[in-house]
This record gives structure tokens, C-alpha cells and sequence, in this order.
């Protein structure tokens, strides 16, 4: 017998898939482009190049996190995981620049 | 499971040091099994220290019972209670208080005490049947210890045997599921009775006066003293000054005090307890970092917490032993007032690279003993020939000061052998044994000296002839010749940095004497860095154990190396080497550790700048800022414009609190700013004084701004007030309570980060009467149109063109604010309106029915309330005005004062005195201020600050102020501002407090019916349902008479049995204490029946004046604690039985029994876990207190909170309707 709860979790896991299905895609759209994540976990933020995507797996080239030493190195960074994103596109506003020795 | 423990209380000498200073009637727990040995080994080592002489540690694991067979041998009754804990107090409370029956034992008598250990963490024991805070006391003596609970299913080792122990301060602690660690306890005491070697009191070899009081760790110190005396009869190299080698074990070997031994890199805690009984110390440790709440991982890092008497903390250092770059050597822990850091409160953490097997030397030819390694760590090699490990590889000679480092120095050596053979493949200056910057990052490059000039503090011309700072090298001749204005340097450097600072030492060698000082040749020094990561042996900047001395002699330049691994606080930097003789000079300065891609610009001139205390802070991802640095400074030795010194000490070289106070070099003491009328009510306003000279900082109105609070110099601690705007508490956790307030010791350093709502001028003052009647405050200025000195924000809005001129001094008192013509900024216009009408009213308060009493009461009251306390029917307390969250709250005030009704009316206020007594008569105009609460700073501060209206109430004035309660922040100080000296401390004070949202009824709790004010009540939710509520207002300084109408010139007035007449007493002790306008001073009792074991006992003297407040076990209980009021000694409050959240807001914050550290405006909220009768709810009598047994205790600070087992007539239950 299905009950209501039981048909709003199947509900919701529909939802879920949509939604994760959308942030595969729309990452997977984006291979090549410069992304900014934040994440609820060390280290927090990354700025990289989108290398791939696996399953809900971004590789992310990170030229920039908040630890100098973890930068210049592929991430890969579960979907869920991914808190706040920006992707950098030919019209959209720039991802900053930032440099240590300025 | 059932852990069970025999423990004697005993009589025993105690020998502090190796010197044989000792204390003869020293006091402790130990261990039945140990009592028979420690007593004969101290018979037979009378001038030794007996390692069994220390502060009983005993363990247990969370969940445990714990049974205590408590056996008392001393004079006198005594006992142990327990903070933390759970237990019935009607038999293990180990007090006599209120009806309970006694858990005391007394001489020659055994009680059973049952503790349930429910939490994890230092369960802390003191003795409550001798309170005296004489060396007649027990706690002063040395009676205190502590149960240490460790998570469930913990085992204990002997750190050097690997065998099982029962007791003692250091242990290995182990788990099956958990790594293991190194637990060592760590007991700061104070005032403990010391003689010397032949039984008189020590004498300070420089001034041949009486030393410095004892200030130990575990029951050891290490005076400065005595290892001067050394020097001076050429037992040591004769040709040192002393203090540079205080630390240093080349020339003295180690010091008696603790050396806590482990091996690089593992997990460590350090269980830090204040055992008694009278100072607030900053605990600090070199080179390490931890969360101020251990289990909390949002919470703030810091590597120097402030501790106050029966409190305590875990010290978990990030990265273990080492910290993240893995330093070996030793790492000084200490006390950073340095007073008690000269008196020999200071002890070494030893990080050993090699392992230890007993077999190996100091190289002063002392054994190390045996270390075992941590079990589930790597073995530490072996120490071989070659590579000997620390510190046999540093090529120092005993009885000489410690060598300089290989590299650091310019023109210095290269590296021996042994030391290549230890160093890191890419050794350099100041990173030689540990690659501090963890690879390559961005480099950042300071060349900084230290120099001597004369600093003018104030427009009357107080200076300082021998100033002492750190300049940048290139700002040195704009410095001397007076162009550039002496400020603390402040550095602005992005996270992720390698910082290189290239230090050179151009101070003279001598520091000359004069009224406060001796002459001391200050020979060498350094640049000692907090919170960054460094290389302990050869960049600490200090010379500490067997580690090298980082310092440099004149003419010199040393290279140091830090990294500031991620984005810190500011981090505090001073003079490690002759710190004692010249900080308060102005030796010391801060870095801040800005986000990493920050840059840093001159706010007035839009420059890009790299230092300065006001600096404009722009980044690529987060909101741009203002970033301001205070220091508070006190010991400042200033001399006035005809060169007499202000403040000096009896004699030079006195540390009896010599000398005035400063923010960054500045003071605006309050007498010079009286104005034409002699009216304090205008002490801050710019427009009677002009602005003073003390920091200004400013914004515009919605800048985000982060102000850098630190303490430069040099033993006190004080109260940082910012009134009008709030923080929050733990800056990296959102969840944090915010706060107005914080108190501070030397060294700390806090973060407050916040925006300016609206433009006007918010007071920021170091709020303790004699605080800021030296000149320890100033403004913050937002301005709401553009003004030619401020670049604006690049990311907020333009500040709009000025239209209005800027306001001018005028020497005449601003005009009335108009509160009604503005909202609070974050109040809706809908906002729900909640009204009181309160009168300022003079009234004698009755203290207690002693007849202690103040004839010059100043309180303010409900205007419905007035006749009857003016007629006597009502003995007044504090007022508590409440609110619920979302409420607009309109507060009328008038003021009835009258000037006949002052007691000091020729303006000269001797008692409770001050420093620098002045003419400085009462007020008429009086104001309230609450805290934390959202207002306009314009018109419903209650401070007349700056160019803003004036917002006091002169006799028949009327003012209406408007405060929003934005949220429940729960408990809010108010007190007066228009007359800090003259209205404060006659009880001119209160509580706000703020509700949740939608609380439906305030009620009396024995009738149930509506109230509008009142210290203890019942909130009743509609949701939470009701919960007592219970307001504390802690206060001292307070002028009493006795019954005879003589003044009680407290404390000495009321110690107990009485007071020795050599006891130093700082300004700021002087006055009486208590809560809520009441004091159950205990002399009174001792009087009446001299048992100290019966002093809390209501069955022998009825109940205290102070509120007894009760419940029913279980029922849900809210303290609001506060201390409005006013004097700078700190605090600590405690509650029997009772535990709550250290922050209540965060269900992951550590779990506490007792408040540290208070000081005025501080505010609190205590939801007590597990509600009345704590988690077990159990009732009986709990006694909530101060902590400080010398001098709050026996001075009245203390109450009975009463948790009935049965209904009782008069106190309906909760669920009563």
C-alpha cells in the first residue's frame, strides 16, 4: 500500500534527480570555462577551469582556493557538495582576478 | 561504573622552588595511598620541591560515578566541591550552605561525597568551608585539585613509565576509538604564602624590598628574583642584566615550574585551571593556537585567554604539539602580565624530535627522563652521534646565555655540523629547523626597529620621556623629527603570506631611571610574533629554555621568518627580552592577517599602504571594510608638562600598579574636559572639549567595519565598551550570541566585525570608572555626507554631497536630542510600542540587616514605584525593564536628583578612590544607557558623545528614548553615562532584558500576576510555555556605611578573621560588592558567631540579604546575569550544581558551570541544563557566588538559589495557573 508520506518521498527524490540532473548538464555545458564554487567544507572556495564532469563529479583545474598550498592541482568536487557556483561566460561579468602580489 | 578515590585534605609545607622559597602552611588534597610518602618525603627534603606536592588530578571517564571518601586533616572544617559535576547537594556539595545539611568534614572526620561525572572536560575542586582570603584560608593555601573526565572508555597512563596511575598533573590518555594524547593539568594560584630559604619574606634583590607576591603554577614558581641573585654573586655569567635569561636553562638550568614533555606532533591538552584566588591571568603559549571553545569548531582561534580565579579551560593546540610546521624545542607557557610573569608564573612546553629512553642528557649533564611515545604515533628515531636531537645539537655553553641562531642574524655564523645534520635542506635566516611557510609562497618584506623618542599623550602635555617603539625603517626620521605622529605599528598583511621581517635594535642600552624605574640595561631584545607559524627554536624572539636566544644587541639586524598560514586576527607582537622593564613604554604593535587578495589603503588619502591603525581594506570577493586598531595600555609612565611623574609607585621598581592609562599612545582624561559649566554630563561631547585626542575612527553611515581590539602593556585587565552598536562573540560562527562588550587582557586580541548603521558618533570606552576617567576612550564618527578626509567604500554607494556644514566646537552644551522624531535603524515603522516611565531618584539602600547601608543611594525606578521607595516601604534593587523581541521600547526618563543629596558635593570624590584625584563635581543630568539594543546614537544612547544631541535629563527635564529590540539577546546592562564618578556606583544601574518574540506575560512568581519590572519572574510563551527568570546584577565599588554611619572601607573591612595591614590593595579593589543593591557580607556573621563552616548556613544566620531565589526541580530556569558596575577587577561567577552552554545560542558550545572574567557592561545568559536542580534536578540549596576568594566572597558576593522538593505556599509552580 502506498501511503501519502511515501509518495511525497518519491516525489521528492524526483525532484532531487531533476535538480542534480540540471547541475550535471549545465556543468557539463560548461567543460572549458572558469568556475567560482563554494563549498561548506575545506577549503571552502575554488576558481578553476571546468575540466570534467563524472557522473556528479566536477573536475575542476583550481588555480585559486583559500590555501595557497592545495592551488595549481585538478579537484574533484561532488555536486552536492557545491553550495554557491558561478560560471564565467563570454556574457557575463568576470570572475576577479586575484593575485597574491598585487 | 563506580570509580572510587580516597582523599585526605592535609597540612604541608610546600616547597615552591629549588631556591627553597616554600610556603609553611601550605594546604592540599592527595590520595589516602600517597599521604604517608609525600608526608615523608617532605620531611625529608624541607628546601626541595617534592614532585608528590602538587595539585591532586585524579580521572574518570564521562558517564562514571564517582565516589569520593573525603577525610579531613586540617584545623578546620572543609570539604571539596565540585564545579561541572552533578550531585545531590543536600550531600555532596561539600559547603555548608543555606538549609542543606553540612557536607563539610570536620578535623579528623570522613564524608562520602557522590559526584556523577556527566560531562567531559576539567571538573574543578576547592574547599567552601574556609573562604578566608587570608593565608588562614584554605584555597589561598593551596587546597584545590581536579577530577579530569575523560570521553567514555578512556584509559590513563604514566608518561614516563608507560604503567598505570591513579593520580598526577601529567598523564597519556588513551581510547579504543580516539587518538591518543598527552593530557597535562596546568593550576595557575596566586597570593599563596611564600618565605625564602631562611623563613622571612623574599626581598627583590634590585629594590630590596619586599618581592612580588607569589604567582605559580602547580604549586611552583620561579622568580625573576632569585635567578638575578645568582648573576650578581657571579654564581652565572656575571655579565648579564637579569631579565634578558629570566627563561634561559643554558645559564640557570630548568626551573622548577612545569615542563610539559612530548614529542613533535602529538595531540595534546592542556587542562588549564585558575585554582585561586585573586587575579585574572592571560594564559599564553608560544607558538601554538586553539578554539576558545574547544568544541565548538567555529569558534574564535587564540593563543592567549584570560582566566580568572576558580575557571578553567581546555587548551587543545591545533596541529599538536608543534603546531602546523612541526617545531621542535621549548615553547614558554606563561602568564602574560608581566608582573606575574617576573614573579615566576611561567613554565616550558619540551618538544622533543628524538626518542627519549632515559639514557640521554641535558647539556648541563641533568637526565631526561623517559618518554614514552604516544602508542598509536611513529616511533621518534633514536638520537645517534650525529644527530642528537633537541637540545643537544645547539652549540651552547652551560652557564653562558643561550647562543645566537645560526643564519638569523646579519653578519652572524653559519650553521655547525650538528646543527646542518638537524636543520631542513633549505635552511635560511629564521627557518632553519622547520620549513615555517610549508613550501613557497608569496613573500611580504618588513624592515622594522624598535627606537626610543618622547610621546606626548595629551593636549595638557602628559608624556613619556622614554617612549619605545616599533617604526618601519622608513618612517624613522619622519618619526623623530615629529612629522608622522607616534602610533603602535600596525601591519596589514594578506593570509597565505611568507612574512620575512628584517628587525634591527636601535634602542640605547640603558633604559634610564626615574620615579617609576630603575636603571636597566636593556641591552638586547627582539620581536616575539603571536599566532603565526614559526621555527620555536630560532625565531621565537625570545631566549627561553634550551632554545637559542632570537634576540639582537644594538646596531644588530636578526632575520625572522612566519607564516601566516590563513586569515588570522591581528596577531600581537613585543619585546621578549627585557618586556618586564620597557612594554609599557610602548613596546609592542600588531600585524593583522587580512583576507588573502586583500590590499590595504590610507582612508584618507586613498593610498595604498601596507600599515596604519586606520586603513581602508579592499578585496575582490567579500565587502570592502574599515579596519581599526585600538590598544589599551595601562602602567603608562607619564610625567605632566613640568616633568612630576603621574601616578608613580612607593618606590622605583614597585609593580604596585604604577603609572595611567592609554589607547594607542593617547589619553583624554575625563577632569580636563568639565567645561565652563563643571558639568560631567558634557565629559564626551566635542562640542563643550573638542574631539579628543584619543583614536577617531571613521566610516560612513553602512560601512562594514572591523576594529582590531588588543592590549598593549601590562597587567590589568579592562572592560572594552562600543556603545550603539554589537558584534558577534565567535566572529567565524554565525549561530554566535553578539555582544557590546568584552573584557581583555594583555596580549589577547579580538576581531570585532560589525557595520555602522547610521551616521553619528558611538562612544568607545574602556569602561571601568578609573578606566576612563584617565582618558581610555574615544569615538567612532560615521558620517552620513561626503567629508574631504574619508575616501568612501568602492562597493557601497557614494556618501551623498555635503549640504550640512560639519558641527564645531563650541564650548557650550549641545541642545536636546529629539529621540521621537527617529526610528531605531532597524525597527519597522509598525513596530509594536511597549512604554516606561522611570525616575532617577536618591534613596538610601538597605544592604543588608546588618545595617550595612548606602545613605546616598542614586536608583532608577518605575515612576509607579517611586512614593513607596521614598517612603521606605520599598527597599529598592536594580531596574529590570523587559521587552519582547520586535518591540519598540519608549523609555521616559526624569531625573529627581538633587544636589544636596550627593555626598561629596566640593567635587572631590575620595572614596571608592581613583588615580589622579581631581575636581570633578556631581552631576544634576543623569541618562540611561542600555547595551546591545538597537537605538539612533543620536538621540537614545544615553551618552551626550561627540557632536551628538545631548541625550541626559537634568531636574525637570524629560527625555523619551526609542530602543528596538531587534532579537532576544536577552540580558542588557543600562547604567548611566552622564556622570561616570559620581552617579555609577550608588547603584545608578539596571537590566534589560530582551524576550523572545511573542512572549505573552511577565508575572510575579508567587502571585502569577502581570509585572512590569522586578528582578525575578515568570515568562510565560505561548510556544516555550514559562520558565523562571532570574536577573542578577553583579556590582562593586560601592561606597557603604555600617550601621554606626562609618564608612566600610572594603575589602580590608571585611576579611575574615581580619586583614593583615601589609595586604596591597589596588585602587580598583577598593569599595564593597555584591547583587542586586544587597551584600551578605560574612565578616557580619563571623561577628555574630565566628565558625567559618557555618558562614553560608541559613539555619544558623537565616537567609542571605542577597536573593534567595527559588524553584521546583526541573522547572525550565533562565539567569540573567550582569555587571553594570564598575570597578576593574574581574570576576568570576559560579553557580552550584549547574551547567550550561558557554555560548547558549550554540547547542555545540562546551558545556560550563561558572562566568570568567567580569567586568563592566558584560551581559550573560545562563539557561541552566536540565533546568532547576540541574540534570539530575535534584533540589536542595545551591549557592551561587563569586569565584574570587580574595576579595568577593567574604565580601558579600553571594546568594542561594533555593530548589524546593516540595510545593510551598508561597511559589505557585509553573504549570499553576
Amino acid at each position: 500500500m502506498v501511503t501519502p508520506n511515501s509518495n511525497l518521498n518519491s516525489q521528492s527524490v524526483d525532484i532531487n534527480r531533476i535538480h542534480d540532473t540540471a547541475l550535471v548538464n549545465h556543468f557539463t555545458e560548461n567543460i572549458g570555462r572558469r568556475a567560482f564554487l563554494l563549498t561548506p567544507s575545506y577549503p571552502f572556495m575554488f576558481i578553476g577551469e571546468i575540466i570534467d564532469v563524472m557522473e556528479d563529479m566536477v573536475e575542476l583545474c583550481v588555480e585559486t582556493t583559500h590555501f595557497s598550498q592545495l592551488e595549481n592541482r585538478n579537484w574533484f568536487i561532488h555536486i552536492h557538495n557545491i553550495e554557491v557556483f558561478y560560471i564565467e561566460t563570454p556574457d557575463g561579468p568576470c570572475i576577479p582576478e586575484l593575485r597574491d602580489d598585487l | 561504573m563506580i570509580r572510587r578515590f580516597h582523599v585526605v585534605a592535609i597540612p604541608i609545607r610546600i616547597v615552591v622552588n629549588n631556591f627553597g622559597d616554600h610556603n609553611p602552611d601550605g594546604r592540599m588534597y592527595v590520595l589516602k595511598e600517597n599521604e604517608e610518602k609525600v608526608k615523608k618525603l617532605v620531611r625529608q627534603n624541607p628546601f626541595t620541591p617534592v614532585e608528590l606536592v602538587q595539585p591532586l588530578t585524579i580521572r574518570a571517564n564521562e558517564g562514571d560515578v564517582v565516589e569520593i571518601l573525603f577525610e579531613n586533616q586540617l584545623p578546620f572544617a572543609t570539604g571539596m566541591h565540585f564545579q561541572e559535576s552533578d550531585y545531590d547537594p543536600r550531600t555532596s556539595d561539600g559547603s555548608n550552605a543555606g538549609f542543606n545539611p553540612s557536607s563539610l568534614a570536620e578535623c579528623g572526620e570522613t564524608v562520602l561525597y557522590t559526584i556523577h561525572a556527566t560531562t567531559e572536560g576539567i571538573h574543578f575542586f576547592t574547599d567552601m568551608g574556609n573562604v578566608s582570603s587570608t593565608e588562614q584560608g584554605s584555597s589561598l593555601q593551596g587546597l584545590f585539585g581536579t577530577l579530569i573526565v575523560e570521553r567514555r572508555g578512556s584509559w590513563w597512563t604514566d608518561p614516563v613509565t608507560g604503567g598505570p596511575i591513579e593520580s598526577g598533573v601529567f598523564a597519556d590518555i588513551h581510547n579504543p576509538f580516539l587518538p591518543s594524547f598527552r593530557e597535562y593539568a596546568w593550576f595557575f594560584n596566586d597570593e599563596m604564602e611564600v618565605n625564602d630559604l631562611t623563613g622571612n619574606r623574599p626581598l627583590n634583590p634590585v629594590t630590596n624590598q619586599e618581592a612580588e607576591s607569589f604567582h605559580g603554577v602547580n604549586y611552583r614558581f620561579e622568580p625573576l628574583g632569585n635567578r638575578k641573585r645568582l648573576i650578581e654573586e657571579g654564581i652565572v655569567s656575571p655579565e648579564l642584566d637579569g631579565e634578558e635569561v629570566h627563561h634561559d636553562s643554558w645559564v640557570f638550568g630548568d626551573p622548577a615550574t612545569p615542563i610539559l614533555r612530548g614529542y613533535r606532533g602529538d595531540p595534546a591538552v592542556i587542562r588549564l585551571i585558575h585554582g585561586a584566588a585573586k587575579e585574572t591571568h592571560v594564559f599564553h603559549y608560544h607558538a601554538h593556537q586553539w578554539l576558545r571553545d574547544p568544541s565548538n569548531e567555529r569558534s574564535e582561534v587564540v593563543d592567549a585567554q584570560a582566566i580568572s580565579p576558580q575557571s578553567h579551560y581546555d587548551v587543545w593546540p591545533l596541529y599538536g604539539l608543534g603546531s602546523l610546521p612541526g617545531s621542535i624545542g621549548d615553547a614558554i607557557i606563561h602568564c602574560h602580565l608581566y608582573p606575574h610573569f617576573e614573579a615566576g608564573m611561567w613554565g616550558i612546553n619540551r618538544i622533543f624530535d628524538t626518542l627519549q629512553d632515559g639514557s640521554q642528557c641535558y647539556p648541563n649533564g641533568i637526565p631526561i627522563a623517559a618518554l614514552q611515545p604516544l602508542p598509536d604515533r611513529p616511533c621518534p628515531p633514536k638520537p645517534t652521534p650525529e644527530r642528537p636531537g633537541f637540545p643537544n645539537f645547539i652549540p651552547g655553553k652551560v652557564g653562558c646565555k643561550a647562543p645566537r641562531p645560526p643564519l638569523g642574524i646579519v653578519g652572524g655564523r653559519e650553521m655547525t655540523e650538528l646543527e646542518r645534520n638537524a636543520a631542513v635542506p633549505n635552511a635560511r635566516p629564521g627557518a632553519v629547523f622547520v620549513d615555517a611557510c610549508l613550501g613557497n609562497p608569496v613573500v611580504v618584506e618588513f624592515n622594522v626597529s624598535l627606537i626610543e623618542l618622547p610621546i606626548i599623550y595629551n593636549r595638557q602635555g602628559w608624556y613619556d620621556p622614554k617612549g619605545r617603539i616599533y617604526v618601519l625603517d622608513e618612517e624613522i626620521d619622519d618619526v623623530l623629527s615629529g612629522r608622522k605622529e607616534p602610533e603602535p605599528l600596525t601591519l596589514h598583511i594578506p593570509a597565505s603570506s611568507c612574512i620575512r621581517m628584517n628587525f634591527t635594535n636601535r634602542l640605547p642600552h640603558i633604559l634610564d631611571g626615574d620615579a617609576f624605574q630603575l636603571v636597566t640595561r636593556t641591552y638586547e631584545n627582539a620581536f616575539h610574533v603571536h599566532f603565526v607559524k614559526f621555527d620555536i627554536l630560532v625565531a621565537d624572539g625570545a631566549s627561553v629554555g634550551w632554545n637559542y636566544d632570537s634576540s639582537v644587541l644594538p646596531g644588530e639586524t636578526i632575520r625572522y621568518e612566519w607564516y601566516a598560514d590563513t586569515e588570522l586576527k591581528a596577531f600581537f607582537f613585543h619585546d621578549h627580552l627585557f618586556p618586564v622593564s620597557h612594554q609599557q613604554h610602548g613596546v609592542f604593535g600588531t600585524s593583522v592577517i587580512q583576507p588573502r587578495f586583500s590590499r590595504t589603503f590610507d582612508s584618507r588619502t586613498g593610498e595604498e599602504v601596507f600599515h596604519g591603525t586606520q586603513v581602508t581594506v579592499q578585496n575582490p570577493l567579500i565587502p570592502d571594510y574599515r579596519d581599526f586598531s585600538l590598544f589599551i595600555q595601562d602602567f603608562a609612565f607619564l610625567f605632566d608638562k613640568n616633568g612630576c611623574p603621574i601616578q608613580p609607585p612607593p618606590f622605583p621598581g614597585s609593580s604596585e600598579d604604577p603609572g595611567v592609562f592609554a589607547v594607542n599612545y593617547k589619553n583624554e582624561p575625563l577632569q580636563f574636559r568639565l567645561g565652563e559649566d563643571c558639568d560631567p554630563a558634557y565629559s564626551f561631547s566635542s562640542y563643550v572639549s573638542g574631539d579628543p585626542v584619543t583614536p577617531i575612527l571613521m566610516a560612513y553611515e553602512g560601512d562594514p567595519i572591523r576594529i582590531r581590539l588588543l592590549q598593549g602593556s601590562h597587567e590589568e585587565s579592562h572592560a572594552f565598551n562600543l556603545h550603539g552598536l554589537r558584534w558577534p562573540l565567535e566572529r567565524p560562527d554565525n549561530d554566535s550570541i553578539l555582544t557590546s562588550q568584552h573584557h581583555i587582557g594583555i596580549s589577547e586580541s579580538f576581531t570585532l566585525e560589525m557595520e555602522i548603521p547610521r551616521a553619528g558618533d558611538y562612544l568607545y570606552a574602556f569602561e571601568d570608572e578609573e578606566d576612563v576617567w584617565l582618558g581610555t576612550w574615544g569615538l567612532i564618527r560615521a558620517f552620513d555626507e561626503e567629508v574631504p578626509d574619508l575616501i568612501p567604500l568602492t562597493d557601497r554607494p557614494l556618501p551623498p554631497p555635503r549640504t550640512q556644514p560639519l558641527p564645531k566646537v563650541t564650548g557650550k552644551p549641545p541642545k536636546l536630542a529629539d529621540p521621537l522624531c527617529s526610528l531605531p535603524p532597524l525597527a519597522p515603522l509598525n513596530a509594536p510600542i511597549r512604554r516606561y516611565s522611570v525616575v532617577a531618584i536618591q534613596t538610601p539602600i538597605v544592604y543588608n540587616k546588618y545595617g550595612d547601608h548606602d545613605p546616598f543611594g542614586i536608583v532608577f525606578a518605575l515612576e509607579e514605584d517611586v512614593e513607596d521607595i521614598l517612603c521606605g516601604r520599598k527597599n529598592p534593587e536594580p531596574l529590570v525593564l523587559r521587552g519582547n523581541q520586535g518591540d519598540l521600547v519608549e523609555v521616559t526618563l526624569t531625573s529627581m536628583l538633587e544636589f544636596e543629596k550627593f555626598p561629596f558635593q566640593d567635587g572631590i570624590h575620595p572614596y571608592p578612590p581613583v588615580k589622579e584625584q581631581a575636581f570633578y563635581p556631581p552631576s544634576l543630568r543623569i541618562s540611561l544607557h542600555p547595551n546591545l539594543l538597537d537605538y539612533d546614537v543620536r538621540t537614545s544612547s544615553g551618552n551626550t558623545v561627540g557632536f551628538n544631541p545631548d541625550q541626559t535629563v537634568g531636574p525637570g527635564e524629560r527625555i523619551t528614548y526609542r530602543w528596538y529590540v531587534f532579537s532576544n539577546v536577552g540580558t542588557c546592562a543600562m547604567w548611566d553615562v552622564a556622570d561616570l564618578r559620581n552617579h555609577r556606583s550608588f547603584g545608578a544601574f539596571g537590566a534589560f532584558i530582551a524576550e523572545p518574540r511573542f512572549t505573552s506575560n511577565y508575572l510575579d512568581p508567587h502571585t502569577l500576576q502581570p509585572i512590569r519590572t522586578g528582578t525575578s519572574a515568570v515568562i510565560e510563551h505561548p510556544l516555550f510555555g514559562r520558565f523562571r527568570e532570574f536577573v542578577l546584577v553583579m556590582h562593586d565599588g560601592v561606597r557603604l556605611e555600617d550601621k554606626n554611619g562609618h564608612v566600610i572601607i572594603d575589602p580590608l573591612a571585611g576579611v575574615i578573621p581580619q586583614a593583615d595591614l601589609d595586604d596591597e590593595v589596588d585602587t580598583y579593589d577598593f569599595g564593597s560588592r555584591g547583587f542586586n543593591y544587597r551584600s551578605e557580607r560574612l565578616i557580619n556573621r563571623y561577628r555574630e558567631h565566628p565558625v567559618l563552616a557555618d558562614l553560608f548556613s541559613s539555619k544558623v544566620f537565616g537567609d542571605p540579604a542577597t536573593p534567595v531565589f527559588e524553584a521546583y526541580p526541573g522547572e525550565p530556569v533562565f539567569i540573567r546575569l550582569t555587571i553594570p558596575s564598575e570597578r576593574r577587577r574581574a570576576h568570576t561567577f559560579h553557580l552550584h550544581g549547574h551547567n550550561w552552554k558557554f555560548d547558549p545560542r550554540d547547542v555545540d558550545s562546551r558545556i560550563v558551570s561558572y562566568v570568567g572574567h567580569m567586568v563592566a557592561g558584560d551581559a550573560q545568559d545562563l539557561p541552566l541544563i536540565g533546568g532547576a536542580g540541574g540534570t539530575f534536578n535534584f533540589p536542595g540549596d545551591y549557592l551561587y557566588r563569586s569565584g574570587n576568594i580574595r576579595w568577593d566572597i567574604e565580601q558579600g558576593m553571594w546568594g542561594i538559589f533555593r530548589v524546593h522538593p516540595c510545593i510551598q505556599p508561597h511559589l505557585p509552580r509553573l504549570e499553576d495557573s
